[in-house]
């Protein structure tokens, strides 16, 4: 029994050290510098490995520190009620939850998967050493939090140690009552990553129960949860009794450990999933053409087979973007004394705007769909890749990216000029023009830079998975200095100027680099 | 017109997949290329293609005189049909033959392609992500043969295919090849042996033609065995 447990922690480390090793290759420089043999190099092996253990440790206290503290600690004290009965009262239905969406014994981790169904090792045996070492790791890792928090709130002391022992009381009688009853008799096991309709009911009939009661005032008492305690002690027995008798978690395994059911999160953010959906937004009704010819004869089918995917989101945006101006004038109109805060956003928050502006820009949306439904197929024809086809469909692609993102531009433009002008204008008429061609050139800076990037440093491989890090690390930094923005304040007139000579350089720049590298790097990664 | 390698090398790390290529492959001939996996057949073809950067050596076209293989020297066909889902059938072979109009000899009308290609009238202005793998698969072979190129890289394209499409395949690959240089990468030994004129393993890295000389084809089947299972 310890034999198998050793065997299969020893294997969880194994991979865990595998993708840390795995993600630092990604990286372009480090990727010529790190030869393939890293992976057997031993002392990076035993390095790993102190390292995954280190995690193991950490992460025993790590969530269950963060949610005694930010669940319920905090909201103990959103309500009026008594601090004590609220703790105990949002513990309680918290604990419903977590028992139902996570048992750990149920849950259709990749551990799992790799042990019992490619390397065939003894279900029963893994299921049980691994099901009571998370239950103690629980109970461990959760004693000392509710023992601070608890304390500090007076909540008694057995009771603060009592409540581990729930929550893991909680998760074995939802196994034992529940899970493994339900398939001896139908043979069938829900994935819990994936809860049912009813499954969605229940969780949020508790949330609504734990949450929300406190509001009016009604929460459970000390006595009520010992009841309570002592209840979950009696049936987590017999549900206990029924998991270590129960013989055929491999068989449950068998069901449950389906490739869709250990990769359902990993699969809802695969490119082949995105692939999937965005194949499905081709509209074709037979009468949707062109006249053009060429390449802009393909670029503006491509276009019109995906103008809902398209032109969707940035007509929301647009109509977003009015409605809020709307509420803004509407604003100044019945509290002029607003007037002088709001004149304040068109003539000092202009480098706010960038921010915005990163948000609003569809680019990663449009170029991964132009990758998935038309270079993902269309690059591996070697005339597709010749200079002039690369440039001349990049011209018509910039063209439309451009357009597309200039609609809620224009919006915000026109409306930050009349809200300047009516909360009482400015002295230098040139703000107008400014914000006119500053935020026109944000958007156009954006436009361009999502797609100068994508033809520099095309991602993706033949299955459509990412293998650049550059390509991710270029769009943190570019969220990162976005972001900073946020904290600059200037005025309108020295940043709006600095925004606009930067956009003309950054586009010229980047646009002569598309000209001169893209035939080369614009391919399929292999 | 032939294609001439020369000294090629290709590592990945220190792994020498492709160890030291010299080779001439003449127009009018399809060349069986046979080898094991992992042999490097694909990377090969890649660094034909310029999708991967070769490590050392050089390889060119050779007609009257020689020059550098530019892209529209080659057709690449890839055992997974790649085609723009949200054309038709139609639409695809139109924007082709725009793009390659300074290329294309003796130009058919669409439908005359798609005769050519046996694609069926009802298909034809279907959208591509209708199609099935076969017909995918013939669109793929379609296009790469209408671009008129001189070097036509086939690797593993017929091996999904229902036998009655590879027959249609193998006769249409056949009926071009006096204009084209055809290498075809296979693991189906029959299919080289019917198809092709010349029989090329890659093995270890190097590359080397089988004779048939005077052999029967059971024995000429042993003998290129013998020749992949050398150590």
């Amino acid at each position: 029994m310890i034999q198998t447990f050793i065997t299969s922690f020893k294997l969880k480390n194994t991979y865990r050290v595998n993708s840390i090793i795995y993600s630092i290759k990604g990286f372009p420089i480090i990727n010529k510098i790190l030869p393939n043999s890293l992976y057997k190099n031993k002392a990076l092996k035993i390095f790993g490995n102190i390292i995954s253990i280190l995690w193991e440790i950490v992460s025993t206290f790590l969530w269950k520190g963060l949610y005694v503290w930010l669940v319920l600690g905090s909201m103990t004290f959103a309500y009026n009620t008594n601090q004590v009965n609220t703790f105990l009262h949002i513990f309680v239905f918290s604990t419903l939850i977590g028992g139902i969406l996570n048992t750990y014994l149920l849950n259709p981790t990749k551990d799992k998967y790799y042990a019992i169904i490619l390397m065939n090792m003894n279900a029963n045996t893994f299921a049980l050493t691994n099901y009571f070492y998370s239950m103690l790791k629980l109970i461990i890792g959760l004693m000392p939090f509710t023992i601070i928090f608890g304390l500090l709130l007076k909540v008694p002391l057995l009771i603060c140690i009592s409540m581990p022992l729930f929550v893991a009381m909680i998760k074995i009688i939802v196994i034992g009552i529940f899970s493994i009853p339900d398939f001896k008799k139908n043979k069938v096991v829900k994935n819990e990553n994936l809860p049912t309709k009813k499954v969605w009911i229940l969780l949020a009939a508790l949330a609504i129960l734990g949450f929300g009661l406190p509001y009016l005032g009604i929460v459970i008492n000390q006595i009520i949860y010992i009841v309570l305690f002592l209840i979950s002690i009696i049936l987590g027995i017999i549900a206990l009794k029924e998991i270590i008798a129960f013989k055929d978690y491999k068989k449950i395994y068998k069901v449950l450990l389906t490739n869709e059911n250990v990769y359902a999160v990993q699969n809802a953010n695969s490119t082949q999933n995105i692939r999937a959906n965005i194949a499905k937004n081709i509209e074709y009704d037979g009468e949707i053409t062109s006249d053009k010819s060429g390449f802009a004869y393909f670029h503006e089918l491509f276009v019109k087979r995906h103008s809902k995917l398209l032109t969707k989101s940035v007509k929301k945006q647009t109509m977003v973007i009015i409605l809020i101006f709307i509420i803004l004038f509407i604003v100044v109109f019945i509290n002029p004394s607003m007037k002088e805060g709001l004149n304040s956003i068109p003539l000092t928050y202009l480098p706010y705007f960038v921010f915005i502006m990163y948000i609003l820009n569809r680019g990663t949306t449009i170029t991964q769909a132009m990758f998935m439904n038309c270079d993902h197929s269309m690059l591996t024809y070697r005339i597709y890749r010749t200079p002039k086809i690369i440039l001349g469909v990049f011209k018509e692609r910039l063209k439309t990216l451009i357009t597309l993102n200039l609609l809620p531009s224009v919006a915000i433009e026109l409306g930050l000029m009349i809200l300047l002008y009516i909360t009482g204008g400015t002295n230098n008429m040139l703000n107008y023009l400014i914000l006119f061609v500053s935020i026109n050139a944000m958007s156009i800076f954006f436009s361009v830079h999502y797609l100068v990037m994508y033809y520099l440093l095309q991602p993706y491989n033949i299955n459509t998975e990412v293998k650049s890090s550059t390509y991710p690390v270029v769009q943190a930094i570019t969220y990162f200095i976005c972001y900073y923005m946020i904290n600059i304040r200037m005025t309108t007139f020295v940043f709006g100027i600095a925004t606009i000579i930067f956009s003309i350089l950054y586009s010229l720049i980047s646009l002569i680099l598309v000209y001169k590298l893209a035939p080369k790097t614009f391919k399929i990664r292999i | 017109m032939k294609l001439i390698i020369k000294n090629l090398k290709k590592n990945f790390d220190k792994k020498e997949v492709l160890k030291n290529i010299n080779f001439e492959f003449e127009k009018g001939k399809i060349y069986g290329l046979l080898g094991r996996n992992g042999a490097g057949k694909t990377t090969l073809f890649n660094c034909l293609n310029e999708d991967l950067p070769i490590d050392d050596g050089e390889f060119f076209l050779k007609d009257k005189e020689v020059r550098k293989i530019e892209a529209e020297d080659i057709g690449y066909v890839l055992s997974t049909p790649n085609v723009p889902e949200f054309l038709t059938g139609r639409e695809f072979l139109k924007f082709f033959i725009e793009i390659n109009k300074d290329r294309i000899k003796d130009e058919k009308t669409i439908d005359e392609y798609f005769d050519f290609m046996k694609i069926e009238k009802e298909d034809r202005d279907k959208l591509l992500k209708d199609y099935s793998h076969g017909m995918k698969n013939k669109m793929q072979m379609l296009v790469n043969i209408i671009a008129n190129p001189s070097i036509l890289l086939f690797d593993e394209p017929l091996t999904s295919l229902d036998i009655v499409v590879q027959e249609e395949m193998k006769q249409m690959l056949k009926s071009i090849k006096k204009d084209h240089i055809i290498i075809f990468s296979t693991h189906i030994m029959e299919l080289a042996l019917d198809l092709c004129d010349e029989i090329v393993i890659l093995n270890k890295g190097i590359l080397e033609k089988i004779d048939k000389n005077d052999l029967d084809n059971t024995k000429f089947k042993d003998k290129i065995i013998e020749a992949l299972k050398e150590e």
